[in-house]
């Protein structure tokens, strides 16, 4: 399903998805939303594969889902982080962090 | 959380969720100006391929449902089991009962497992040793050792019908170790192939080849893991290092891994059997054990009816060595825990009712406790438990029991372990492995819980029958007052006849030991000790050589201070060694009809008044007795009356042991000595007799292995005897090793010693279940007395006295209790049987033991009824009927 353009790991994806709901819990759209605006086009995300991975971390138990109203007042599914989603996010930075400085290093020697 | 509360369609919650992302996305690009039919081809072009995702999404959300429904079914099932491990600890009387009663019911089911693994099921450390077969000849209805010769044939029609990979022979045997300590070593002879069988691959070096193993090959030998520890402490560099064996250089090769050691105390070395053309061609002598290998897809029935033809045929063409022998194949596993195996299932048996004895007991305490808390559980009702829920917190409940039950019963499974490996008889091979391990403490979870769903299933799902309603109204369970309580009275009922049962079996083996403990053994066991002394044949070759040397050694002996008598034997009472002969009395035709079996022993003048056997006719051995003399023998009453039925056997021939048509070598009987139980108190007396070592046969220090038994009787300690014994051999050959030094009375305690462990071991057990059938019997009559008592009251108060009132709750009591007995009575008859072959002096179904036992529980159930029916006479009536 993913875009032939964008080839995001999976795991990245994961990463940016917690990173996004460390702020609050929201609802599927706003996460795309917040994607689209904060990365650049460097990055982009297909809304295609956004879903698949709220369900398998919802399975995971990194994050967690409940239904609510939304500004248009109408049923929303809303997730949100817990606390194994939080310990993921922090690994998942220190790796990212690893693996850029690691490859960083490589390419500018 | 929140996940409990909504279960939705999976199907509405995706297709929700994608819409509400495509009208967020519509709005939002109209909100940039695009048109409205536009920005809604843009959104769904953007969300990708919707029905595939939908599809996906979908299959995603059934997995994280599964997943979830597990987490908090989980999370439930840590509830209940909290709540139930709070209920006990908010009942500690009740729980502690509880836990102790089936912590003993798990421990000693679970020690006694853990025997019965070790003994039975766990196989030897040999591959595929389900397909090892213990090859026997098989006569007069008995297993028996093989020839030579047979097992050569036998291995020549293998090649043409192959049954068996291998077959391999073993022969054990005492070796003399030398060194700086002479030792006395249990080894075997085997053939190469022997390792083969056996499918297992030495530690260090390796085993014999086949062409070791042939006369004149290389002398080596392979040792055993405790020998190659003991001697040589562990050391590798003791391959092809030469050692001292029977006074000959061997070099040794290999030595095996220590599992190859099926029981404590076998062979500690193997040396090649390098038979000879002679031995091969002989098919007299039957001394070999035989193992073989079957090939895959053979069956040990189709292994045994090749093997039984090929025998027929051997029969023939051997006719006086063999007679009439067919052959036996069976597993060696079989074999090997023999004895053991009926003793263990047995007391595993017995186990097993202590452990049900135990389940009624818990299942009764949760019965009364489950109409105690009618109330409560009628509460959770009202609120909203569905019944479903309450059976299983119930069930949780007894889950929290069990487990923790467990935990006391594993802990107390491995003190009773200890206590059994230390107390039981060296006859019980394999039992010193017994442990805990995963396999018995699998067993003691397994019990723990399916003994939950025997004592938990009941008790719960008959509390959640119960009429809330009605307990709501009146505070009380009804059915608990108005019906007969048939489950309870069961559950009693039951604990007595498992209990009874218990008991006969107990008492009739106690009443055996007594009469064994009482058994004229038939001589003097005080004051004697007995060693034993075994030369080589390298160094003692000629008989005459042989007997010199033993002859020595006990006039040495003799002559020592403190020692009252001393003699020569070729098998002491309950000791090793010996054999047997056919003896054909003068007058009857010789051949195998005629003759009668008997144990020979070979004895210096002198051995029945060193071992205090009496002398009923004739007169004894005498040194006059020797080489050239008429060829004297003592029988025994036993084989005097076998021989010559109703006539003075003193002065009659017989033949025996030796001789040939034209020189018949007649022996003349010259006395008769008392009958001996001479291979233990709880066997037969058979026939016996005795020759003296001077008028032996040539051949007989063959059949001996050059072995004999001294004994010397003291005045005081015999053990004080054993440095003169030692001094008496090493002045004779320093270099031979006296062994096996034991008194009597130690050889006697340890010949009963199987009886005794099996004696203590049901004891125990029955003693356990019948205390635990007793607190079954008090907690029931106190629960009776609690539920009547507001009745036991209103009967008070009307004038019933407090005797009739005690005759009345204790007759309530004891009627499961006698029910139960009756029962339990016929049980006991059945089940005795099983034990018909341990019992000594007392008939499976005595009815003494039978009514003894009966009398006892029914007694000892009516004290237990009486101490909870006396404080029934103390109750208050108005006070009872205030608190209904």
């Amino acid at each position: 399903m993913p875009g032939p353009e964008t080839d995001l790991l999976q795991g990245t994806l994961d990463a940016l998805i917690l990173k996004t709901l460390s702020w609050g819990p929201r609802h599927g759209y706003a996460i795309a939303r917040w994607l689209e605006d904060t990365s650049s086009e460097t990055i982009r995300v297909e809304e295609g594969s956004l879903y698949p991975a709220l369900y398998r971390m919802e399975r995971r138990g990194w994050i967690e889902a409940s239904w609510g109203m939304s500004e248009l007042g109408r049923r929303a599914k809303s997730y949100a982080l817990t606390g194994s989603g939080r310990a993921r996010l922090r690994a998942e930075v220190a790796a990212w962090r690893r693996l850029s400085g690691a490859v960083g290093r490589i390419l500018e020697a | 959380m929140s996940w409990r509360f909504w279960q939705p369609d999976l199907t509405n919650e995706v297709d929700d969720e994608l819409e509400f992302h495509l009208e967020m996305r519509v709005r939002d690009l109209i909100a940039q100006g695009m048109a409205p039919d536009q920005a809604r081809a843009e959104a769904r072009r953007r969300l990708g391929d919707m029905p595939v995702m939908r599809r996906h999404l979908l299959h995603l959300g059934r997995e994280r449902n599964r997943t979830m429904n597990r987490t908090e079914w989980m999370a439930e099932l840590r509830h209940d089991l909290g709540y139930g491990f709070r209920t006990l600890a908010r009942n500690p009387g009740f729980t502690a009962v509880a836990l102790l009663t089936l912590g003993i019911g798990i421990g000693a089911t679970t020690a006694i497992f853990s025997a019965v693994n070790a003994v039975i099921l766990r196989p030897l450390a040999i591959p595929a040793v389900d397909r090892v077969m213990l090859v026997s000849e098989f006569y007069q209805g008995q297993r028996a050792s093989v020839s030579v010769g047979n097992l050569v044939d036998w291995r020549e029609a293998n090649r043409a019908q192959p049954m068996f990979t291998n077959m391999g022979s073993i022969d054990w045997g005492n070796f003399s170790l030398g060194g700086d300590q002479p030792e006395r070593v249990l080894g075997a002879r085997v053939t190469a192939d022997y390792f083969a069988v056996m499918a297992v691959s030495p530690l260090n070096g390796r085993v014999f080849t086949a062409s070791e193993d042939i006369p004149g090959g290389d002398p080596v030998v392979v040792l055993g893991h405790r020998l190659w520890q003991r001697r040589f402490g562990g050391d590798r560099a003791v391959l092809n290092r030469v050692i001292q064996l029977n006074g000959q250089p061997h070099t040794v090769i290999g030595v095996m891994p220590a599992s190859f050691d099926f029981t404590n105390g076998t062979e500690e070395l193997w040396m090649p059997a390098a038979f000879t053309p002679e031995q091969r061609a002989q098919h007299d002598e039957h001394y070999l054990t035989v193992y073989g290998r079957l090939r895959p897809g053979v069956t040990p029935e189709a292994a045994q009816s090749m093997l039984v033809a090929v025998q027929r045929l051997l029969d023939q063409r051997y006719r006086n060595a063999n007679g009439d022998r067919l052959v036996q194949v069976e597993p060696m596993m079989k074999q090997f825990v023999g004895d053991a195996r009926g003793q263990l299932l047995l007391i595993l048996g017995a186990v097993v009712l202590v452990l049900l004895i135990a389940c009624a007991n818990v299942a009764n305490l949760l019965l009364a406790r489950g109409a105690g808390r009618a109330r409560e559980l009628a509460i959770r009702a009202s609120i909203g438990a569905g019944r479903g829920r309450l059976v299983r917190q119930l069930l949780a409940e007894s889950t929290a029991l069990a487990l923790s039950g467990a935990a006391i019963g594993i802990a107390l499974a491995w003190v009773v372990i200890r206590t059994l490996v230390a107390a039981a008889p060296a006859s019980v091979p394999r039992l010193e492995q017994a442990r805990l391990d995963p396999a018995t403490l699998g067993f003691a979870v397994i019990l723990a819980l399916s003994s939950t769903l025997l004592f938990g299933l009941a008790p719960a799902l008959r509390t959640a029958r119960t009429d809330l309603q009605g307990v709501l109204r009146t505070g009380q369970s009804k059915q608990a007052g108005t019906r007969k309580d048939w489950l309870r009275q069961g559950l009693v009922a039951t604990e007595v006849a498992f209990a009874l049962i218990l008991l006969v079996g107990a008492t009739l083996l106690v009443r055996t030991a007594i009469h064994l403990q009482r058994q004229d053994p038939g001589f003097e066991t005080r004051g004697l000790v007995t060693a034993r002394i075994a030369l080589s044949a390298e160094r003692y070759r000629s008989p005459g050589e042989v007997r010199h040397a033993f002859e020595s050694v006990l006039e040495n002996l003799a002559a020592s201070p403190g020692v009252r008598h001393a003699a020569l034997t070729t098998q002491v009472p309950m000791g090793p060694g010996g054999g047997s002969n056919g003896l054909v009395p003068e007058g009857k035709t010789p051949g195998p009809e005629s003759a009668i079996d008997a144990r020979m022993r070979l004895v210096s003048p002198g051995y029945i008044d060193a071992i205090g056997l009496p002398l009923r006719r004739g007169r004894d051995l005498t040194p006059e007795d020797r080489a050239g003399a008429p060829r004297a023998m003592l029988v025994n009453e036993a084989l005097a009356r076998a021989l010559f039925p109703g006539q003075d056997p003193v002065g009659k021939r017989v033949l025996c042991c030796e001789g040939a048509e034209n020189d018949p070598r007649w022996k003349t009987i010259v006395g008769v000595v008392g009958d001996a139980r001479s291979q233990g108190p709880d066997r037969e007396v058979s026939p016996e007799f005795f020759m003296p070592i001077a008028q032996a046969p040539d051949a007989a220090w063959d059949w001996i292995g050059r072995t004999m038994s001294l004994v010397a009787r003291a005045d005081r300690d015999p053990l004080a005897l054993t440095p003169a014994m030692r001094e008496a051999l090493h002045r004779v050959d320093p270099s031979v090793p006296l062994y096996r030094v034991e008194t009597m009375e130690a050889s006697l305690s340890q010949a009963l010693a199987p009886g005794r462990f099996r004696t203590e071991l049901l004891g125990s057990l029955a003693g356990i279940g019948l205390v635990l059938a007793l607190v079954g019997i008090y907690g029931v009559v106190s629960y009776l007395v609690t539920r009547r008592q507001a009745e036991i009251g209103v009967r008070m108060a009307l004038g019933a006295s407090p005797g009739a009132v005690l005759r009345m709750v204790v007759g309530q009591g004891l009627r499961p209790v006698l029910a139960g007995t009756v029962v339990g009575a016929l049980g006991a008859f059945g089940s005795a049987r099983l034990l018909a072959t341990w019992l000594r002096g007392v008939s499976p179904s005595d009815p003494l033991t039978l009514g003894g036992a009966a009398v006892a529980i029914v007694a000892v159930a009516t004290l237990a009824s009486l101490v909870p029916a006396r404080r029934a006479t103390r109750v208050d009536a108005l006070q009872a009927i205030r608190s209904e």
